[in-house]
């Protein structure tokens, strides 16, 4: 099978953006992801396109990829949306990889978008539930604050985790954030703040939630025989795993944890030939903060019911053994639905090659994205590796 | 005027129910500086997605319950009530679901005055007994109603909610031993225009006792036994003064009235009111009540009921409300479903889910055993696809596994109109009981007054309104709390 490399990725800014429209937010991120080559591209290099949009309402739906590719100038190339939902890039950049390795592409550009400040409150909630269990999780009441909180409760029944523990992934995250230009929420907030904010779904708080954000994200991927072209200093894409599991949560075997997460980062440990403690950092999909906790396990960063240890140790914050979210992750960086996936990787794509600034981590060569689509439904694990001396 | 069917069923039981939201009539005084609802201390209030079909589901059900008979073995089936949820829509379908009835029982709603539950109580007196091939059948009489006035009327002010059920059969505890009625044309004493959602009058006191008075007398007289002999009255009640004034034309004393009487704590219960003063007079061990129902228009019923009726009745409040929060749970300062767009379940879609939102009928895996909710595609354990799924009816007892309180603004938009009625609401995942051991999950609300709920709660089933889409109402089961019963 043909090796795929990271040639280039980047994002927009992330947050409320009256400015701009889906195709303009679109077009910036191919721009950012292209300038990120180190020897150049054009757009007329690109063979393939997918666009990870879960159309958030009010704006076009049907034919959402080829809408925001030709506006991006990449005219022509056959471009596909594809849609599940938080999980959509994430999506994206593995079909991406997929055509490159495949050879039905040299160049495959993924990206995402989404806009959701530009709704009420309430026509947002809309469209936020989408992605639950329609007809019966999503008629007890609840958007996916509910299903994670209702997570939380199990969590916190089973082992000796609290709340407080919620408030300390918020604080380092948004600690991160706090360093990243590109946060929707980048500012530091105390652990008061996080503690004492209002409910949204007990045991969530306004503070354990991520924001709804507007803001797009690319990835541009090339194969083994392209990437020379274009860099002497690829990112190689060492492993991807992907799983599906039932989309209501009251439909799986455990609430503490996430299957489609952990079978997709078997996956991708395995074909990486890696284990978690060979990784340097993790971008991973914190849209509630009990979502992070069950990251740490599902992922393998420690074992069950160990994850409330894992955060109180530090070993998550920059500058600890294992980084998760420098970049401040859904919780501060933002979650324009449809970006997110792609986001992770253009942040991992910094942190790889060294540029991600005052949250760099060190030595970074070996890093994970992690990227959930509603409760768990879908789930997508990139690996992805500096190759040194190529 | 006697019976004159002699095989009449008599009563096998009685259910009722009602909400368990109160107020307390000083929290209008503080309102409004007045109360207008005489003899009204306390009044019955439904909960945002409580009305009159599922305040009439509940009685049924404990109805049943009391007989000791099942749903399956009711051949007749009527409802009455003067607030049906819809004003043109047959609800009793529904009923018919929920309750398990033959798809072939006899149906039939009344409406349009207080009096249509004495309408359906003669209707299926003289429609009974029911012989069938499959060993007798029973009458279901459900009566349910939640009046709805102007918030300055007198009508809101009295107000209250409440259902009751009478099983009807044939070797019956309870026998109706006379029953007479009359009518006599006084218009304007209580209606509702067409397209109206709140009831008036004209207010004409005079003139409402003489409606009264002549239409009960007019009943009475037409009875051939002395209503004196009862021990209790249960008399229709607008308010708490009313019935008291048709004591003499009557014929029993105020203290038999005040025997059969609910709407001091209840309040105005409509249709259902001299149903249930009569779940009340049997539950406190009456062994002869006279059903005394009036509807404006005018008309009246009496019923003599002699015999040890079984009761299981839920009259008891366990919440107080402000007024603010009475106002809200009425709907008169909350504005509805917010407008918006995206995902929603069509209604035929949510009618192909009937079987497991009306009756729990879950499935079980015909290769592993195990049980599915809603059963359909692939087994939740095997993950295989089975040629069909066994039928299994759950119990609707279950053990919570998983909750959360949705607080302001985390509810989707269809539920944005319930917390704003209710505040916040408890959402679960609930491991229902197999018929043999063995569970299966299901996401439910749990109702909990208001407050949280642990892990590990057991809890029972209900049917409640879940929401409303496109005008139409969806119903389903939601879980309350094993303690929480009445």
């Amino acid at each position: 099978m043909r090796e795929a490399y990271v040639i280039g990725a980047g994002q927009t800014p992330f947050g409320a953006m009256p400015g701009e429209s889906y195709r303009s937010l679109f077009a910036d991120a191919v721009d950012a992801a292209f300038d990120s080559v180190p020897d150049g591209i054009d757009a007329g290099e690109v063979d393939e396109a997918v666009v990870g949009t879960l159309g958030v309402g009010g704006r076009q739906i049907g034919l959402s990829a080829p809408a925001v590719t030709e506006h991006a100038g990449l005219h022509g190339v056959p471009s596909t949306r594809v849609e599940n939902a938080c999980a959509a890039s994430g999506y994206a950049v593995r079909q991406a990889v997929q055509a490159v390795r495949s050879g039905m592409a040299d160049v495959a550009l993924a990206g995402g978008v989404e806009v959701m400040t530009d709704l009420s409150g309430d026509a947002a909630k809309y469209w936020l539930g989408v992605s639950g269990e329609t007809e019966w999780e999503r008629l007890t009441g609840t958007t996916f604050a509910g299903v994670y909180a209702q997570m939380a409760s199990a969590y916190f029944d089973r082992y000796d985790a609290t709340p407080e523990h919620l408030s300390q992934v918020a604080v380092k995250n948004h600690a991160n954030g706090a360093k990243n230009e590109n946060a929707h929420l980048g500012f530091e907030c105390s652990t008061e703040d996080a503690r004492d904010a209002p409910i949204i779904a007990d045991p969530l708080n306004l503070y354990h939630c991520c924001p709804t954000s507007d803001g797009a994200a690319a990835v541009v991927v090339a194969s083994e025989d392209a990437v020379d072209e274009y860099t002497d200093e690829p990112i190689r894409v060492a492993g991807v795993g992907a799983a599906s599991e039932r989309v209501g949560l009251f439909q799986r075997d455990t609430y503490t944890g996430i299957d489609a997460s952990m079978e997709a980062a078997a996956e991708a440990y395995d074909r990486a030939g890696i284990e978690p403690d060979d990784l340097d950092f993790a971008e991973v999909h914190d849209c509630f903060a009990i979502a992070e906790l069950l990251a740490y396990e599902d992922l393998g960063f420690c074992g069950r019911g160990e994850a409330h240890e894992l955060i109180e140790s530090g070993a998550t914050e920059l500058g600890g053994e294992l980084p998760v979210n420098a970049s401040g992750g859904l919780k501060s960086k933002g979650h324009p639905i449809g970006a997110t996936g792609a986001g992770q990787i253009a942040e991992a794509y910094k942190q790889l090659r060294g540029e991600a600034g005052d949250r760099q981590v060190e030595d970074a060569e070996l890093g994970l994205t992690h990227n959930v689509g509603g409760s768990g439904g879908a789930a997508v694990v990139h690996v992805l590796e500096r190759e040194v001396g190529r | 005027m006697s019976a004159e069917n002699p095989d009449e069923p008599g009563i096998a039981a009685i259910g009722a129910y009602t909400p368990r939201l109160r107020i307390d009539a000083a929290e209008f005084e503080a309102a409004w500086g007045r109360f207008d609802a005489a003899g009204v201390e306390e009044k019955a209030v439904p909960e945002a997605d409580e009305d009159a079909l599922t305040m009439g589901i509940a009685a049924a059900q404990r109805a049943l319950d009391a007989a000791e008979r099942d749903g399956d073995e009711i051949a007749h089936l009527a409802f009455a009530t003067t607030t049906p949820p819809m004003a043109e829509e047959d609800l009793t379908p529904r009923l018919v679901s929920v309750l398990g009835a033959p798809e072939g029982a006899d149906t039939r709603t009344l409406t349009g005055s207080t009096r249509a539950g004495a309408q359906a109580l003669v209707g299926a007196l003289d429609a009974g007994p029911w012989n069938g091939s499959a060993g007798d059948g029973i009458g279901l009489v459900v009566v349910a109603d939640c009046p709805h006035g102007e918030p300055d009327s007198e009508i809101e002010h009295a107000a209250g909610a409440g259902a009751a059920a009478f099983v009807l059969a044939a070797d019956a505890p309870g026998s109706v031993v006379d029953r007479g009625s009359h009518v006599d044309s006084y218009p304007g004493t209580r209606f509702r225009g067409a397209g109206s959602e709140a009831t008036t009058g004209l207010g004409a006191t005079q003139y409402d006792r003489e409606s009264f008075t002549t239409a009960l007398g007019g009943a009475a007289a037409a009875l051939d036994l002395d209503p004196a002999t009862a021990d209790a009255a249960a008399v229709q009640s607008p308010d708490g003064k009313l019935p008291y004034r048709a004591a003499g034309a009557l014929g029993v004393d105020t203290e038999t009235i005040a025997a059969g009487e609910t709407v001091s704590y209840l309040g105005d219960t409509g249709a259902a009111s001299a149903f249930l003063g009569t779940a009340s007079a049997f539950d406190d061990d009456a062994e002869c009540v006279l059903l005394a129902a009036y509807g404006s228009g005018a008309g009246a019923n009496a019923f003599v009921i002699d015999g040890s009726v079984p009761v299981d009745a839920a009259l008891s409040g366990t919440t107080e409300l402000s007024y603010a929060e009475y106002l809200r749970r009425r709907g008169e300062i909350t504005t509805g479903e917010p407008e918006g767009g995206g995902a929603y379940v069509s209604v035929p879609s949510w009618q192909r889910t009937t079987p497991q939102r009306h009756r729990l009928i879950a499935g079980r895996c015909p290769d592993c055993g195990a049980l599915n909710f809603p059963p359909g595609g692939a087994c939740r354990d095997c993950h295989v696809r089975p040629g069909g799924y066994e039928q299994v009816e759950l119990s609707g007892r279950g053990t919570v596994e998983a909750t959360t309180t949705i607080a302001q603004g985390g509810a989707p938009p269809e539920f944005v109109e319930q917390q704003s009625r209710s505040g916040p609401f408890v959402s679960a995942i609930v491991a229902l009981d197999g018929p043999d051991g063995g569970s299966v999950s299901v996401p439910s609300q749990v109702l909990a007054d208001g407050e949280t709920v642990e892990i590990g709660t057991r809890v029972e089933a209900t049917i409640r309104r879940i929401y409303t889409q496109e005008g139409v109402t969806r119903y389903g089961f939601k879980l309350r709390p094993v303690e929480r019963r009445r």
